[in-house]
């Protein structure tokens, strides 16, 4: 499985030496394009870490985590996965962290640990995303999809624990 | 967005202004500091990929596969637009294979749909990408077996099957509220028009 990628790679780069394409132009260009793009990202990322960083810096965050523990035990969430559930529409590089620690600190087959990885696997960061893709448009009523993806991201953290204990 | 954060952002500076005054600051400079870590990592997984689809724009082999991808992509986008046709196959196929640089693509898509002023394309696509589809969730496989699972890639089944359900979820649910939106705003008594978006609404589906 792990062949895929070179094989993309290689594949595009001979047919564009038998097209008689420019590569190495070509690449740098792509680069170029990475790099611009990555500095117009640059103050939506800043200003979404910052936010985070004062949430978790608060506390607020450890409070919001210990009122919502019995709302998800309710529904069949192990409490351990709530911070996990509520960082990961915020921040990527913070849920991150937090799936290698639950991996370490319950081991890697345990029960909460499987949970955590199907739980990070089908969510996205979904106020990050819609910070980036929508940085500078006038688009409109972006709440409805925000909710619903919020929504159907909880839903699948509840199938998913579910789901691991027959799977 | 503007919001959440105006929102977040005061909350949580008026309990560290009453609790921990001094450390105002440097959460915010710490926040700006992992920003520019996460950019610089970013950046890495763009220029590898921007690059490779550069090449393979540059002889035409991007172009061959928007063309295969149109008809399904004006049917579920309701695009014309070819270039965001193009931008918004090769935002899914990176998902897809979990590649890391989808958003470049999508960003591509959004500004594209921006120019016809078609919302639902961007909304539609804004919430394909949030549900997080991954035919191989390389990145959780690789940390388990890092972390030393006996079969790190059993994993693979259960987040395929939560995954797809999301997918289905989060656009049943978006389809199904703009076309109760649209009712609302057609007015009742206009039966036509609101079967013609039914059966958009399926094949969109």
């Amino acid at each position: 499985m792990a062949a895929v990628i070179p094989v993309i790679f290689i594949a595009v780069m001979a047919a564009a030496a038998i097209k008689r394409v420019n590569v190495y132009a070509g690449f740098s260009e792509g680069v170029e394009g990475a790099l611009k793009f990555t500095l117009s990202l640059l103050p939506c990322l800043a200003a979404v870490f910052i936010m985070c960083e004062l949430f978790e810096a608060s506390g607020l965050s450890a409070m919001l985590v210990k009122a919502a523990a019995p709302a998800f035990e309710f529904m069949g969430v192990p409490p351990e996965l709530t911070k996990l559930i509520l960082i990961k529409p915020l921040s990527g590089s913070g849920s991150l962290a937090y799936l290698t620690k639950i991996l370490q600190e319950y081991g890697a087959d345990s029960y909460i640990a499987r949970c955590a990885c199907v739980c990070y696997g089908s969510s996205e960061t979904v106020f990050y995303v819609s910070a980036v893709y929508f940085a500078g448009l006038k688009t409109k009523g972006l709440l409805r999809p925000i909710v619903i993806c919020l929504a159907a991201s909880l839903l699948s953290t509840v199938c998913a624990c579910a789901l691991l204990k027959v799977m | 967005m503007n919001a959440v954060f105006t929102a977040i952002f005061i909350c949580s500076a008026a309990v560290l202004c009453a609790l921990a005054p001094q450390q105002f600051l440097p959460a915010m400079t710490g926040g700006v500091r992992a920003a520019l870590a996460a950019a610089l990592t970013l950046f890495c997984v763009y220029a590898v990929w921007m690059g490779l689809t550069s090449v393979a724009e540059k002889c035409g082999i991007t172009r061959e596969a928007a063309k295969l991808m149109r008809p399904l992509c004006r049917k579920a986008f309701r695009t014309r637009s070819d270039e965001a046709c193009e931008a918004a196959a090769m935002n899914l196929a990176c998902d897809l294979l979990g590649a890391g640089a989808s958003t470049p693509f999508a960003v591509k898509a959004v500004h594209a749909f921006e120019k016809e002023g078609n919302g639902f394309a961007q909304k539609l696509l804004f919430i394909i990408n949030c549900a997080g589809f991954q035919l191989i969730p390389s990145t959780v496989i690789t940390l388990r077996a890092e972390a030393g699972s006996a079969s790190a890639a059993n994993i693979f089944l259960p987040s395929l099957i939560c995954s797809a359900a999301t997918l289905a979820v989060s656009c049943g649910l978006f389809l199904l509220t703009e076309y109760i939106s649209k009712r609302v705003r057609d007015g009742r008594g206009r039966k036509s028009g609101a079967s013609r978006c039914r059966r958009v609404t399926k094949a969109g589906r």
